[in-house]
């Protein structure tokens, strides 16, 4: 079984920047694997080593997304190989120009079976690429995947956690499928696997060797902080009779209660 | 004559609502309703001028499923916006359509409004950290929102709307449905809480929700919680958190009861009216965007506020 998990190198969004204008900077933030990626690695690998075959992790972004120390990162988490596509318009990339260039990259690796998403990006979180993939590849895709079975030879069971209740379907491969925070606990390199890391395969593509274009019809406007409500901001200490009475008192002169 | 507004969620409440956000643009808004005869029924009572109403073959159809026939509707109505609930089936919907009709989809708007030949809207990047405007010029935009958005207008029985049977185009064959269990919890809609008590990691274990209901019912509150509470540790059905990737609420009253106040959720929760907050670290966040803290113990301070309501 080919397996693809598609991982996003972002910068750090704890690295944000707030200007005195309220305008955002992230110059400052380092770069790193996107938070929940790691999950959709990790579901990759370990189907991998039940039933075998091998996982090649997909990226795409601009150079920072390429450099030395992420590549081994991630490597050192378990897959087999990783495939770059480096380009600097995939900075302000939308999640249709993402898709699209995600795809293509699918099609190129070429005997793909499974293809797995995080599920949001660390920077954006827009839910979304993964789904998109899937319907541009013309392939099955669902989302909130937080159990993965295979049952046969091209068939998984694959459970989704949903708003209020769970769904078990079965699913024919190949298929596109986003997976929860808490499928699995990304495991932590070891040093053999650190070591390991470096001598795997790394493939980079250019938006033309896929034959794709990323442009976006997305146009961002404006980024700034999120706008504050002016709050009262009434601490009330003391004993915990004195502080309820001290509530029940502040909500009734607000006509809450 | 303006173009129309397709709008589309498999919860009804939240269908409610997306007909609402299209009537801000236009007075045609289609509601694509794939649930029961009165669902579509509801829509038109809702603002809907025409429930487009397609009856899936099976109860053992996917929401998912009607990608296909949402397809083929915009493709007939060539509406301006597609507005889809922004659930988890929802985003799968829209993402699936988006790329079927080769655009892009814009996620979570909290705000959206015309701007030249597409729509101008507003949503959170970095996990609430930062607000980006964006504007997209389509033939069709295609936007998720999801509860709390737009308010639902009151439903008007005799609303002069119509429902108008339309096929179901059943997809190719694809994934199977093997089982659905319902999760534990009524379904609720917390978008349109008046009040709303809202426990956090601070609760230590599943039983002491009971306290937490008490206050809830005293309160005549709604309960909320921080993802941890049904992501994770299940105590709590995933409809009832509240932030960016759960619900938002605007009550009178947020009652925050052992929440840390993570920018992640307090985004969920920033246009309540008053927002009081019980949290035994002084420096908590949450404190920072409360009108009203309690320092102390929840376990001291929730048994004390439900005595002081009593007395009330
Ligand atoms: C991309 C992304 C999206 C996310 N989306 C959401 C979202 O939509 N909604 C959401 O809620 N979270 C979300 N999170 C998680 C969020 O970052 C926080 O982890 C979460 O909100 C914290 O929940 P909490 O306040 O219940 O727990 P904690 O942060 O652990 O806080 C517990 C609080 O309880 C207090 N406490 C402990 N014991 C007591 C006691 N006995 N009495 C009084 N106080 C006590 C502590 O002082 C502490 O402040 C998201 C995270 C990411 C990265
Ligand atoms: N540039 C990218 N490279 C590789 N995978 C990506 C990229 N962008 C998004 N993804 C995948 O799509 C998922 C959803 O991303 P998003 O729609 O941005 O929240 C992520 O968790 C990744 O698995």
């Amino acid at each position: 079984m080919h397996i693809v998990a598609c991982v996003k190198f972002t910068p750090d969004p704890s690295d944000i920047q707030v200007r005195p204008d309220g305008a955002i900077s992230l110059e400052r933030a380092e770069w790193t694997i996107s938070s929940f990626d790691l999950q959709a690695v990790e579901a990759g690998v370990q189907m991998a080593e039940q039933h075998g075959g091998q996982v090649t992790a997909l990226s795409a972004g601009p150079a920072q997304a390429g450099s030395s120390k992420l590549r081994k990162d991630l490597l050192s988490h378990g897959p087999d190989a990783l495939a770059l596509v480096i380009d600097e318009s995939l900075r302000a990339a939308d999640t249709a120009a993402t898709a699209r260039v995600l795809a293509a990259a699918v099609q190129k690796l070429g005997d793909v079976d499974l293809v797995l998403c995080g599920e949001g990006s660390a920077d954006l979180y827009f839910q979304q690429t993964g789904l998109q993939v899937g319907e541009r590849l013309g392939w099955p895709v669902f989302n909130a995947v937080s159990k993965i079975e295979l049952v046969r030879e091209g068939r998984l069971l694959v459970e989704r956690d949903l708003e209020d209740e769970v769904e078990v379907l079965e699913v024919p491969l190949p298929a596109v499928l986003m997976v929860t925070t808490d499928i699995h606990e990304p495991r932590l390199p070891t040093m053999k696997e650190i070591l390991k890391a470096s001598k795997k395969p790394v493939t980079e593509w250019s938006l033309s060797d896929l034959g794709v274009n990323s442009a976006s019809a997305v146009e961002v406007v404006q980024v700034s902080a999120p706008h504050q409500v002016q709050r009262k901001g009434v601490l009330i200490t003391g004993t915990p009779e004195e502080a309820a009475q001290e509530l029940v008192r502040h909500l009734t002169k607000e006509g809450i209660l | 004559m303006p173009k129309p507004v397709l709008v589309f969620s498999e919860k009804p409440a939240l269908l409610a609502e997306m007909i609402a956000g299209g009537l801000q643009f236009s007075e045609d808004v289609y509601a694509v309703v794939t649930g029961p005869r009165e669902a579509a029924d509801t829509a038109v009572q809702h603002g809907a001028r025409r429930a487009l109403w397609a009856q899936p073959p099976s109860s053992e159809t996917l929401v998912e499923d009607a990608v296909p026939t949402l397809e083929a509707l915009v493709r007939e109505h060539q509406p301006a916006l597609v507005l889809v609930g922004a659930t988890r089936r929802g985003r799968v919907v829209a993402g699936r359509l988006a790329a079927r009709l080769d655009t892009t989809a814009l996620t979570d708007v909290q705000e959206i409004s015309a701007a030249g030949d597409g729509f101008q809207i507003r949503h959170m990047i970095f996990g609430g950290g930062a607000v980006r405007v964006e504007r997209l010029q389509a033939a069709t935009v295609v936007a998720t929102a999801g509860p709390g958005v737009f308010p639902a207008r009151a439903p008007q029985p005799g609303a002069p709307g119509e429902v108008l049977p339309v096929e179901f185009i059943a997809p190719q064959a694809g994934a199977v449905l093997r089982e659905r269990r319902p999760r534990a919890g009524a379904v609720t809609n917390l978008a349109a809480a008046k009040r709303v008590v809202c426990p956090g990691r601070g609760v230590a274990k599943e039983e002491d929700l009971e306290m937490i209901r008490a206050l809830a019912q005293a309160l005549s509150a709604e309960i909320g919680c921080t993802r941890p509470l049904a992501e994770g540790l299940n105590w709590l059905p995933r409809e009832r958190y509240i932030g960016i990737s759960g619900a938002q609420v605007r009550p009178d009253l947020y009652l925050g009861v052992g929440v840390s106040g993570q920018v992640q959720h307090m985004i969920g929760m920033s246009r309540s009216k008053i927002v009081a907050a019980i949290n035994k670290d002084r420096n908590a966040p949450i404190f920072a965007s409360a009108d009203y803290g309690i320092v102390g113990d929840l376990y001291a301070v929730v048994p004390a506020l439900l005595e002081a309501l009593k007395k009330r």
